[in-house]
Order: C-alpha cells, then structure tokens, then sequence
C-alpha cells in the first residue's frame, strides 16, 4: 500500500505534546545536544525548545510507525518538517537531523529580534496576490508573497507594516480572509537569505543517502530521489515559498493510498481531504494513538491485498 | 548511389537484425516473463519512436513498468508516443532518460507531474494530440520502430483477443506490423484457442505473457447518486431546447454528471414531452451504466463504443442487437473507428469543461495542470467536409447563403461557477498562460469557439450559431453566465433583446419548470437501480457498491 | 461561518409563507415569510468571504422579481447556481399558491 507521509511545521503544538515520545529517545537528544525538555506551553514560545521539540515528536512518530513495519512512498514535509521527511526516507540520519534543527532555530531565533513576521491571504489567486504585493512593498519595508499551502491560500512575509498594508488591499479586493499569524520571523522569503547560507554552510558536511522513497521539495513542490536536491531542500527552504500545494498535487499523480499525518496538531486536514479523493485513507496522528493507526493500517493493507 | 544499389529493405533488415539479437531470449514469438527486461534492452534502439498503449481506460502496464526498468545506459532517448500519460512510470521514464521526447493526447491524472517536467525540461514535448491526430500521425511521420500493446488472450500462434476492451490496439499495431516496426505485445493470458481473432498473429512479432492482467479503470461510471438538481435542470432545458428543437438522431455524450443526468431523463421527462421514437436512437458513446433505463425501455437502438467499461461486460453480451459484439459475445471497441465516427457521423456532442472564456472557447487546461483533451476535441469540432442530410446537420444551415452548409452540434453543459465555487466563465483562460509556460506551439484550447454551437448553463441556453458577430456571441455567453465576473456585465435589457430573437431561452421560454428538476424525475437514483434496470446483468465494481 | 444581512426595495408582497431548499452539503434552504416593509435577508453561510457574490446574486433576483418578504436563508456551501435555483423555485411555488 503506497504511503504518503505529512510532517506539518509549527503551529499545532502544545505543553505535554511529548508525552508519548519513550524516555530514551528524549535522553538520547538531551544528552546529543545538551539540552532539556520541560515540554510545557511557556517553553514553547522559545523557537530553539519549539522545533527540538516537533522534531523530536516527528521523529518518535516515524520510528513507532517503522516499527510497526511500515514506511513511506512519498514524503512531504512543511518547513521543518522536511527534516522528519527526509529522516522517515532514510536519506538523514537522527544525530545530523538534532543538530541542524537546533542549529536552524538558533539562527531563527537571532535573524528578526521584531517587526517582522507572516500573513495569509485566503480566497485571492497568487497572481493576484502578488499585484498587492508588489504596489506595498519597499526596500525598507519589504513583503513578500510565501507559502501556497493550498489554491487560495496565500501567505505573506515581511516588515509588519508592510504585511497589514496587503492584507487590508487583499480585503477591500474581495479575499475572504486576511489575518496576521503569529509568527514571528519572516520565513520563506528572501529575508531569511543569510540564515540559508549558513544552514547550506552547516549541511555540506552533513551525510545524506538516496532517499528510500520520494522527497517533495518544499522550493517548487518537485518530486526527487536525488540526495543532492534534498540537501538544498534542508538547507535553504527558509529563503523560498513552501509550495505545499504543488506537492501535494504532484504526490496525488503517484497515487498514494493512504496519507499520514504527523503531528504537531493537523493543520492539513482540509487541504488533503480536498486535494485526495475519498478512496485514499488518511490518517491523523493528532486524533488517534499509533496502535490505533497501526492497526488500521494493517487492516487496509490486508484489504487491497484482498481486492 | 544510384537507384539500382539503393537498399530499398533496409528496416526490414534492421528489424530482423534485432530479432535475431533477440534469438536466445525467444521461443518463437513467446518470451518469458521474468525475460521482459532484457527482452525491452534488446528490441529498442536509442532514438526509437515507441508507442506505448495505453489510453484513459486500458493500460498495457505491464510493458510499461519493464520499460521503466531498462537500463538507461543501454536505452535513452526514446520518443514516445501514447495517447495518454496516466501511471507514475509513464513519466519516470523520462526521469531517468529511457524517453526525453513525448506526443500525447491525454494527461489528466499525471497532470501536473507533466507540467513541472515541461517547465524544468526533462522532458520535451512534440505535440498535444486530439486522439485520432494522433493516430492518424503513426501512418505519416510518427511511423513507430516498435509499439508495445495488450492483449487480454494470445494463442500459440500469436493471435490477438482484446475481449471487451479493444480500443487502441489494432490502430497501434497496424502502423508498426505494416512498416517494419516490432510488435511486442503483453497477454492476460496464453490459450490454444482464443475466443475471436482481433489481430492477426504474422502481425506479431513478439509476446510475454504479463505478471498481472492490464490495468482497467471504470473511468465512465457515474453514481445517479451523485447528480444535483441543477443538473437535472440543466438537462431538461437540453431535452427541450437542442435535443428536441433540433431533432437530434445521432449524439456522443461527454463523461460527467450532466450527461448521465440526460440518459437518466430520457425515459422519464423525454417519455413525458413524446420524444420517444423521435430523438437520440444512435450513438457513439461508451458504455455507460446510465445509459441502461434509456436501453431498455427501448429508446436508444445502437451502441457504438470507444472501449469498454468495467461491470458492463455480461450486459452488453445479452444486448447484441444495441452494441457491437462480436460471436463470442464480447464488445469490440475499436477506438480509431469510433473517434471517426464521433468526428464524422454525428448530429451532435455534448461535454462539459473546466473553463470558458468570454469568446467561447473553452478548456480543461487549468494552472499547472496540462491535462490534454483525448477524444472531446474530435467530437467537439465541426467537420467542414462533410455534407450530412439529417434534419439537425440542416437546422444549422445559414437561411441566406444558397450554397450554405449546415453544421454539427458542439454543445458544452456547464454550471456557471464550479463546485470549488470558482466562476466557470472566465475572460481568459488559464490555458493561455500554460502555453506561455509549457512553451507549448499552440495554446492549449479544447473546444474552439466557432465550432461551439450551444451553451448551457443553469442560467439558460446561448444559441451561439445563431449570432452573427463576436459582439453578438460575447453578449449571449454573457447572458447566461450568471454572476461570474463575465455574467455580470450583461444587463436585463439585453437579456430581454437576445431572447426575444431566440438567440437565448431561459428555462420560462422552453417551458421547462425548475420545480420539476427533482432527483425523482431520475429513471434511476442510485447504483443498484441500474442493477434493477439492468434486470441484474450490470455488476458494478466494488467501488460503487455501496449495498451488498 | 458568517452572518449576512441584506436589505432590498420591494413591490410585490407576499401573501403566504414558502420553504424550499433542503439542509444537505452543497446546497441551501429558503423560507420567505410575508412583511410589510422592505425585504430584509438574513444568511447564515458555511463558506466565508462570499459577500459579494451573494449581493450579485440577490442583486439580480430583485431586479427579476422585487418581492416583498422577510428572508431566512440557511447556506451549506451552494454554488450561486444552487442559489439561484432555490430562489426561482420559491418564486414558482409562489406563483402556483397565486
């Protein structure tokens, strides 16, 4: 049965999200990088507790799941997900993914003290959106069209100002939603240059493997095998739009039967009920234990046997 | 050189020089299936044109993932030809350099893999076919080195049984066995006696029996379940408004809901109107389950199909009287005969689409999607050659013009806005910026707007032949585009104009009531009626089950 | 989710309450109930950011048939055709009540 995998970034997560992750694997990453994990919603608001964290969480994820006997065709991971996409592929190892995650948050957490951050535009097509764009922005004040998580769904990053003023543009032009996320960097875009070349610095030296399934680049949504092209992908996926949505749309030409969901949360769950048609399964690791998915993964892989 | 020192067989001596490479790998015609591979590594050249069958139902899947597993060092380069690109392999092999060129006709569930392979130059595209240019191209200057097709039995002599689902094969194999091209072809199944002889074997050259039988996919069910109101209203203004006041005999029906919700109106509100035994009794069109209540309660007399459909088989076989079924009982469906026949013998097609722009030109090329079209653009055009005596070709005929041809009806049933609620009617396709994108010759239109003669919508009927310039034509696709954003610049008392010159009807003119569009007016509702219908011959595949 | 509210000038009153439209995916109930005063809507609408679309579509129904009525629509993300159809078909089942 033909897997896709989805390691959504931040956003979904919470104090206690750690609870299930087994004790030595937490030591393991403790001790790897010297550091602990309170796992509580104060924490989280810290970027370098954060994304340890949700990789932390992914990575727990994938190995229950691997256990179980199962691994992915496909993988698509957002933002910081890529790094749990490309580890689930077996294409980065788990010491090289602690350390460069904790790296790319500390660079993070340096880049934009404030007055930067990120929008979404719901219900303009990009094309539009990126006329707005283009009347706001300056060299002071630059915006940025981002991530395309889905058809109509735009984001926006940049200089606070500048976003609001897009945003207030993208509703007197009829969008159906134009809101501030809280976020507090500008991430996937041009902004984040500088962190990008010295996370591409930080993974020349980084091992990686032809991938065991397909990786989708977060830069294009492109399908790939090439070890080469995941490792651009890991390095320099801060200073590019996620096009979520072409990867998606891409895996969907793979035909994939069933969709994981890792968690933080379950932030895709409309965008992959729209995007897979209803004889695709999905799961959310979110909204049901890994025994659960586990067992309702083996009872699908019985039943296409079956059929 | 002179003529006289001119090898005039020199493909005949390089196909038999492959052959004979081939010899240790071949008993007879028969190679082994774990012998596929080397089998592929040994017949093609680097260069080859190779068509590879597979159209939106029948794929020989089999030949296509050995394909996709030679090694690229021995094999690259091949320019492909295949009316549509539909599995993951079809594009791997470009990927990994077997294939670099493509001519194609369909693309739809590999759509937007293509475009990204187009825009980062993987892969370099010839042209985007209709399905019978493409066929017709194999006989001129797309003659293949070696085609790979299906069959579903193959005898100890090498003849073809295609069953059910003929469609492409003959056509593909023609070209090659007559042009010394290789014939290779995947079987079901090896018999020593196959039920009907499809192709003949001395146009064999090869056969391997496959690992599993090819990939079907029961691409033209539609569930009655699934068909709204609207489109029951849309297809009670079509009944009346085209079907009716054009005494239309000969129809090919595209494959959404807004058709089968037609076929599912026929013996109900078509019985109701006294249109029986007047309308519609020929078609080319194939076989849908939907069409089982107009079969049986005797409106439709004949059955011409592109392929088959799976579930159908068993019903079809006790209906040789509407479909063309051969003396073993199973359909043929020669898929070239019946794009000719949807091109040339018909009253009219009806389809739906994606977009249509405010000329009336219309397209399912959507952004980053390069779909293709397969067959609507041969049905879905005008045939200027032919002279046709029938009372629809004559209705269309220009009343001025002594020396005026009458016309085939095109008619695309939309709803204003999609289900994505994204306005239908656009001012520009999005096919014009996927030309630029694509880099593609010609931008990517699936039914031209002068060969559009009607459309509906659930606003109304455009009588688009009826207009006599662009003008004209824009304001009638406005009146019945609602509130999309080209709907919105036309105003009542055009409206009132164009109907009053019958140039638009609304469902008021055509005495057709929008409370009457209820799903009950349907002849059948749900799957398992058409089972009823069907007197229990239709088997649906598990997928449309949803009782037991 | 969002609330609507939409007035319209009207002529024609309405003698008699009509519900059509059924609460199902895709599709909207209308009940129209006879007032003295300008037609006043209230949707309450599954899909956000539609306001304008629902104004063109109200816009020209009133042009079609000004009917004096106090509107309750409940939307379960309709296509405007759907809309448009709901509301011609309460037009007719009016006119058969007449």
């Amino acid at each position: 049965m033909k897997q896709l995998w989805v390691f959504p970034g931040q956003g979904g997560q919470h104090g206690g999200m750690l609870a299930p992750v087994p004790a030595v694997l937490k030591e393991q990453v403790a001790a790897l990088l010297d550091m602990s994990f309170p796992d509580t919603d104060a924490v989280y608001t810290d970027s370098v507790q954060l994304q340890v964290a949700i990789a932390l969480l992914q990575v727990s994820e994938t190995q229950e799941l691997m256990a179980a006997g199962f691994t992915p065709e496909l993988a698509a991971g957002h933002s910081l997900g890529v790094f749990a996409a490309a580890y689930s592929l077996g294409s980065l190892q788990l010491d090289d993914l602690f350390k460069i995650v904790h790296y790319r948050a500390s660079l993070m957490q340096a880049s934009y003290p404030s007055g930067y951050g990120m929008g979404v535009i719901v219900g303009l097509p990009r094309t539009s959106v990126a006329k707005l764009v283009a009347q706001v922005t300056t060299t002071d004040a630059p915006v940025y069209t981002s991530n395309q998580n889905a058809p109509d769904q735009v984001a926006l990053s940049g200089e606070l100002t500048a976003i609001d003023a897009v945003l207030q543009l993208a509703k007197a032009n009829g969008a159906a939603k134009a809101l501030r996320l809280r976020v507090p960097v500008p991430s996937h875009s041009p902004l984040m240059n500088g962190v990008a070349q010295k996370l591409t610095k930080a993974m020349a030296g980084v091992q990686l493997t032809p991938p065991q399934g397909i990786y989708l680049t977060n830069d294009g949504g492109r399908p790939t095998k090439d070890p080469e092209v995941i490792r651009r992908d890991l390095s320099d996926n801060l200073a590019h739009p996620v096009f979520f949505d072409d990867m998606l749309a891409v895996a969907a030409d793979y035909y994939p039967q069933v969709v994981v969901s890792f968690q933080p949360g379950q932030p895709f769950r409309k965008v992959l009920a729209n995007r897979f048609s209803d004889d695709v399964h999905q799961i959310g690791l979110a909204s049901m234990s890994i025994d659960d998915a586990t067992f309702l993964l083996n009872k699908w892989e019985r039943g296409s046997q079956n059929e | 050189m002179s003529d006289t020192e001119r090898n005039w067989h020199s493909h005949r001596d390089a196909k038999a020089a492959r052959l004979a490479n081939a010899a240790s790998l071949l008993d007879g015609k028969f190679a082994k299936t774990k012998d596929a591979k080397a089998v592929l590594e040994t017949l093609l050249s680097s260069g080859d044109k190779v068509v590879l069958e597979g159209d939106n139902q029948k794929q020989a899947s089999f030949l296509s993932q050995t394909l996709a597993s030679v090694d690229p060092a021995k094999i690259h380069d091949l320019h492909m030809i295949m009316s549509s690109v539909s599995r993951p392999e079809h594009l791997d092999i470009f990927e990994d350099g077997i294939a670099s060129k493509l001519d194609f006709s369909f693309a739809g569930p590999q759509s937007t893999r293509i475009s990204q392979m187009i825009a980062d130059g993987t892969l370099k595209i010839g042209d985007i076919h209709t399905y019978l240019e493409l066929y017709a191209r194999l006989y001129i200057d797309l003659i293949p080195n070696v085609v790979l097709v299906a069959a579903d039995k193959v005898d100890h002599e090498g003849n073809l049984y295609t069953g059910a689902n003929t469609e492409e094969t003959p056509v593909i194999v023609e070209s090659a066995a007559f042009h010394d091209g290789i014939v290779i072809v995947q079987a079901n199944e090896i018999v020593d006696k196959v039920p009907r002889v499809d192709i003949p074997g001395d146009w064999v050259d090869v056969v391997i029996p496959a690992d599993e039988p090819y990939q079907l996919e029961p691409l033209f069910t539609r569930d009655p379940q699934n068909i709204t109101e609207l489109q029951i209203l849309m297809g009670m203004m079509a009944i009346r408004g085209i079907y009716e006041r054009h005494n239309v005999q000969s129809v090919n029906h595209g494959v959404g809901f807004n058709t089968a919700a037609i076929e599912l109106l026929l013996p109900t509100y078509g019985d109701q109107l006294g249109l029986k035994g007047k309308i519609v009794p020929n078609w080319e069109v194939n076989p849908t389950p939907t069409l089982i209540p107009a079969i049986e309660s005797g409106w439709i007399k004949s059955i011409h199909s592109f392929g088959g459909e799976v579930g159908m088989e068993q019903y079809i076989a006790a209906r040789p009287d509407i479909f063309f079924v051969g003396p073993d009982g199973t359909m043929r469906s020669n898929r070239a005969f019946g794009q000719m026949a949807g091109q040339y013998a018909l009253d009219m097609f009806v389809g739906s689409t994606l977009q249509i722009d405010q000329y009336g030109n219309s397209s399912t090329v959507t952004k980053g999607r390069l779909s293709g079209f397969g067959g609507a653009p041969n049905m879905g055009s005008n045939p200027t050659g032919r002279r046709h005596s029938t009372p629809a070709w004559q209705s269309l005929k220009p009343k001025d013009d002594p020396l005026g041809r009458g016309q085939k009806l095109v008619v695309q049933m939309v709803e204003t806005f999609g289900s994505n609620k994204r306005p239908v009617f656009v001012d520009h396709l999005d096919a014009e910026e996927v030309q630029k994108e694509a880099k593609l010759a010609n931008v990517p239109i699936m039914i031209y707007s002068e060969d559009t003669t009607h459309i509906v919508t659930e606003e109304g009927i455009a009588y688009l032949y009826k207009t006599d310039s662009m003008a004209e034509r824009q304001a009638a696709i406005e009146a019945i585009a609602g509130v999309t954003p080209v709907g919105m610049r036309s105003t009542e008392k055009e409206l009132a104009d164009l109907r009053r010159r019958g140039i638009v009807a609304l469902p008021e003119d055509l005495g057709v009531r929008r409370t009457d569009a209820k799903r009950s007016l349907l002849a059948a509702q749900n799957m398992e009626d058409l089972v009823t219908w069907s007197h229990g011959l239709y088997n649906p595949p598990a997928k449309f089950r949803s009782w037991s | 989710m969002e609330k609507l509210h939409f007035t319209f000038k009207a002529t024609q009153p309405i003698t008699h309450p009509v519900h059509i439209g059924v609460v199902a995916s895709g599709d909207l109930e209308v009940i129209m109930r006879p007032t003295t005063g300008d037609s006043e809507l209230d949707i309450v609408t599954g899909s956000d950011g539609f306001h304008d679309v629902w104004q063109h579509v109200l816009e020209r129904f009133f042009d079609r048939y000004p009917i004096q009525a106090k509107f309750e629509i409940n939307d379960f993300g309709a296509t405007p055709g759907v809309v448009n159809l709901r509301l011609t078909q309460a037009m007719e089942a009016l006119k058969d009540a007449q």
